[in-house]
């Protein structure tokens, strides 16, 4: 039962569920498999948000619970060799000692796989200044449909031939089966610098965001959280925020101490050009880690105040927040909903929370159009359908948005390549029929 | 000139013009590749018209090569067959701007050069500073992954481009990524394109990341008498919070050709490790003071250049193999990519064989990405020089890397494979190219494994 859900959905309970150590396991079952033309649906910890991991049409979950060795550390080389099970912040820890860490940290660090942040390329509050996964991931060991294993890059950069560890990260489990990753590791910054910024308007906040972006500082995170966000997760994380905010910034600058110093006053500046009413600096790393405490902890804030949430992806050029929030407030008016602001808003990524009570289908209805109208004033305003959570089941129906019948060909002749019967992951990244759909959510929870 | 391939030149005039078919021989001869001269060069001045063409080219079973300014095009096997030059000399728009969004999309025949004149009124920047220098083109540097010192910091290309247009060999437009700077939508297929020298489809549009202009910059020298220095110098940088935005270590020779026509300095050189740091004026005093103590450790003095001289050097480290193209004549340009600690070991390796056969070597290693390049000098004979490149390939793989011929002649390259083995992934690779190209007429035999 468990394993028929992820973060953001149930669809089928799966046949089967495998749990392999190696992938002398992980090829066996695959060719089992295809034998016997089961579908294979690959799943790390299940705390995707887009459906990535979950069964549409019964087979084996291939799950990586117990392939979580860091198979090699390599400091000297910068690198690091695991297998996909590896929860993604205990690489980090492993390497914290010596002053390296891992960069990706998407907010669902403690829980979720690198093989699943391969999988749906996945972000977090950081990735503002170092980039996703794709940008850390320099090789890969994949088993294809049919049982056989290619090794793709490798612990040097540039290996001839086309880079096929770029296509493979990000394609949701519909290419391979990742059953070995090579990755980079960060020698850790000197100095960090934590700051929170208050705000009456939530205007006001956004058009830091935009100023910040103009004036070319490019600070390591940061994120936004509007009024009824906060006032959440102070009441479940006691994270020190303000609990009368219109919206608060979560700010972090790193690098030299010298470096750190000069941008946090410069992005205290402009926090305070636009009336800022506090700007906060974190005194200690304690402090400091309460404050992501809070953030990272966002979407089980808003669990504890709402039965159920469905949580947007969408991207829009982060000079347009403010006229995006806008929309949101007018979307959220019209359809009589609640919704949650939180933004990695350094890059125009956008989580609005939209609440509701899954047993009310009236409610569930309006959901779903009011969603539908998020992600596609995203797309008009040049923007995304996702930028971190993956397409899956969930919007694959809505990549015709983004992408003409050329473009969506050249991707299903693509996945052909690898997976010539559909076999792995069906039913995702790729429209399923030819029609500009729906957003395909059964049942949201909390 | 056989008649068919005559017969044709209206078809691909009826898609561009007459003007822009251009079969004169003294033009045809400067768009050679590897000794061999296309029929005719054609400049399609939109992204339609690019795919019109390779479409027509496709129908006639025409090998296409596309181009720009040509500066890459010294990089892999000789082509199999290659009848039209495709420029796109004319296709220099920029589509979008957003200043403040920090992203820009532009067309492929773009000169990196004019695209950095553009931004700098913005004092904004792509950070990449690839071989070729100003005159590579944005689709030359994408289709290469053409990536320089600077991908210490900033990255390469392939982690600065969000979105690009391609237009493929059956005549359509295929759109990968999007012009935001974070997008999980779709396959990736831009990243299957950077890098692949033209076999699979020809980059007709790119979107970028941009980056604000440092405030401020510096480069220090310091001498390193021995590899030994050098590696215990790198390490020490790599392991302290200083984050050099390039770094390489320029053997004697190499160091000799990057200051012969200096007068502030000797011409007889040593060694020497360049470090750039970008940032406040800060954290450029505080990278000189951190770098005086690192390399009074190992008794490696520390020397500020000035701007101008600093410039000019980066200029020709860059654009090494062009710049030893050009002033030393030399024709063999190799590209060691390796794990990154491996590269003071490799270069002791080279330095051995290179002696051992009676050439000399200039060689410039980006000694925190592990990207070594040895351009050699010799008067030997093709076997030996051949032999030795063979020897020096062997060398990069049993230290975990590989190695490229950048820039070779054809006699060589008859002898060797530019490439080297390409592993398992090779018939991945192969299926690739066939949904691609099915005809098989992009840079046919250019890229790995004679794809």
């Amino acid at each position: 039962m468990l394993y028929e859900y992820d973060g953001l959905s149930s669809q089928k309970q799966p046949d089967a569920v495998v749990l392999p150590t190696t992938t002398e396991h992980v090829i066996q079952v695959v060719k089992l498999a295809a034998r016997e033309k089961i579908p294979i649906v690959p799943r790390g910890a299940g705390t995707g948000l887009s459906g990535g991991s979950v069964v549409t049409e019964g087979g084996i979950v291939l799950g990586f619970a117990r392939m979580k060795k860091i198979l090699e550390i390599d400091l000297e080389n910068q690198r690091a060799r695991i297998q996909p099970g590896v929860v993604n912040l205990d690489l980090s820890l492993a390497v914290a000692d010596q002053g390296y860490y891992y960069a990706p940290d998407p907010s669902s660090q403690k829980a979720c796989t690198i093989g699943g942040n391969v999988a749906e390329n996945a972000g977090g509050p950081h990735t503002l200044a170092y980039g996703v996964t794709t940008n850390h991931v320099l090789g890969l060991e994949i088993v294809l449909p049919d049982g056989s294993v290619i090794r793709t890059g490798g612990k040097f950069w540039d290996r001839p031939g086309y880079d096929l560890t770029g296509l493979i990260v990000g394609s949701e489990g519909t290419l391979g089966v990742v059953t070995e990753a090579t990755v980079r590791l960060l020698r850790k910054p000197e100095a960090v610098k934590t700051l929170l910024a208050v705000y009456d308007r939530v205007v006001d906040a956004t058009r830091t965001v935009a100023d910040i972006t103009a004036r070319g500082i490019t600070p390591a995170a940061l994120e936004m959280m509007d009024g009824f966000m906060l006032r959440a997760i102070e009441e479940s994380t006691h994270a020190g925020y303000p609990m009368d905010a219109a919206a608060v910034l979560l700010l972090e600058v790193e690098g030299l101490r010298e470096a750190a110093e000069d941008h946090a006053d410069e992005v205290e500046a402009v926090c305070r050009e636009n009336r800022a009413r506090q700007v906060r600096r974190a005194k200690s790393s304690e402090e400091r880690e309460l404050l992501w405490k809070g953030r990272k902890n966002a979407f089980g804030a808003i669990g504890r105040v709402s039965p159920n949430f469905y949580v947007q992806d969408g991207v829009i050029p982060r000079t347009r927040l403010p006229e995006m929030l806008e929309f949101i407030g007018d979307v959220e008016r019209r359809y009589s909903l609640r919704i949650a602001n939180i933004f990695h808003a350094g890059d125009g990524n956008l989580h609005p929370l939209i609440m509701f009570d899954a047993r009310d289908r009236e409610e569930v209805a309006r959901v779903l159009k009011a969603a539908k109208e998020i992600i596609t004033q995203c797309v008009n305003m040049g923007g995304s359908i996702t930028g971190e959570h993956g397409v899956g089941i969930e919007k694959n129906a809505l990549m015709p948005l983004l992408f003409s019948e050329d473009d969506l060909d050249m991707m299903r002749s693509v996945k052909k390549v690898f997976n010539p019967l559909g076999t792995f992951n069906p039913g995702k990244l790729l429209p399923t029929q030819k029609i500009c759909g729906e957003l395909q959510v059964q049942v949201l929870r909390a | 000139m056989p008649t068919a391939v005559e017969a044709v030149k209206p078809d691909f005039a009826s898609i561009v013009g007459d003007s822009r078919v251009v079969s004169d021989p003294s033009v045809l001869a400067t768009f050679a590749v590897d000794g061999r001269v296309p029929r005719f060069v054609i400049y399609a001045p939109t992204a339609e018209q690019v795919a019109e063409t390779l479409k027509c080219a496709a129908m006639h079973n025409l090998a296409v090569i596309p181009c720009r300014n040509r500066t890459k095009l010294c990089t892999g096997n000789p082509p199999s067959r290659y009848d039209v030059a495709l420029s796109t000399k004319e296709m220099n728009n920029v589509w979008h701007y957003e200043p403040a969004d920090l992203t820009i999309t532009a067309e492929a025949g773009m000169k990196f050069g004019d695209l950095q004149h553009f931004l700098a009124r913005d004092r904004l920047w792509l950070p990449l500073d690839p071989p070729g220098g100003p005159k590579s083109s944005l689709g030359g540097i994408l289709s290469s992954n053409a990536s320089g010192p600077l991908r210490l910091l900033y990255g390469g290309p392939r982690d600065v481009v969000l979105g690009m247009k391609i237009a493929t060999a059956e005549g359509k437009i295929v759109k990968t990524g999007g012009r935001v700077v974070k997008n999980v939508a779709g396959y990736d297929l831009g990243k299957l394109l950077i890098g692949s020298y033209g076999t699979l489809g020809v980059i007709v549009e790119a979107s970028f990341k941009l980056f604000p202009q440092p405030a401020a910059r510096a480069t220090f020298v310091l001498p390193v008498g021995t590899l030994g220095i050098a590696r215990d110098l790198r390490r020490s940088i790599l392991d302290s919070p200083l984050q050099p935005a390039r770094m390489v270590l320029l053997n004697d020779l190499a160091s000799h050709f990057i200051w012969q026509d200096s007068s502030a300095r000797e011409k007889a050189r040593e060694p020497e490790l360049w470090v750039e740091a970008h940032g406040s004026p800060r954290v450029i005093e505080r990278t000189s003071k951190e770098l005086e103590i690192l390399g009074r450790a190992v008794g490696a003095p520390v020397h500020r250049l000035d701007e101008s001289r600093a410039d000019q050097g980066w200029s020709r480290i860059s654009d090494f193999a062009s710049y030893l193209h050009e002033t030393q004549a030399c024709g063999l340009v190799l590209k060691a990519a390796l794990p990154l600690a491996a590269s003071e070991e490799f270069l002791s390796r080279g330095q051995q064989e290179v002696e051992g056969c009676g050439a000399r070597a200039a060689t410039l290693a980006q000694v925190g990405l592990g990207i070594v390049h040895v351009a050699i000098l010799h008067e030997s004979g093709t076997d030996e020089i051949t032999e030795l490149a063979g020897r020096l390939r062997r060398a990069a793989v049993d230290l975990g890397g590989a190695l490229v011929m950048e820039r070779a002649s054809v006699e060589i390259k008859s002898r060797m494979d530019a490439w080297g083995d390409p592993g398992e992934s090779i018939e991945v690779m192969r299926k690739l190219k066939a949904v691609w190209d099915p005809k098989g007429i992009l840079a046919p035999g250019r890229h790995v494994g004679g794809i």
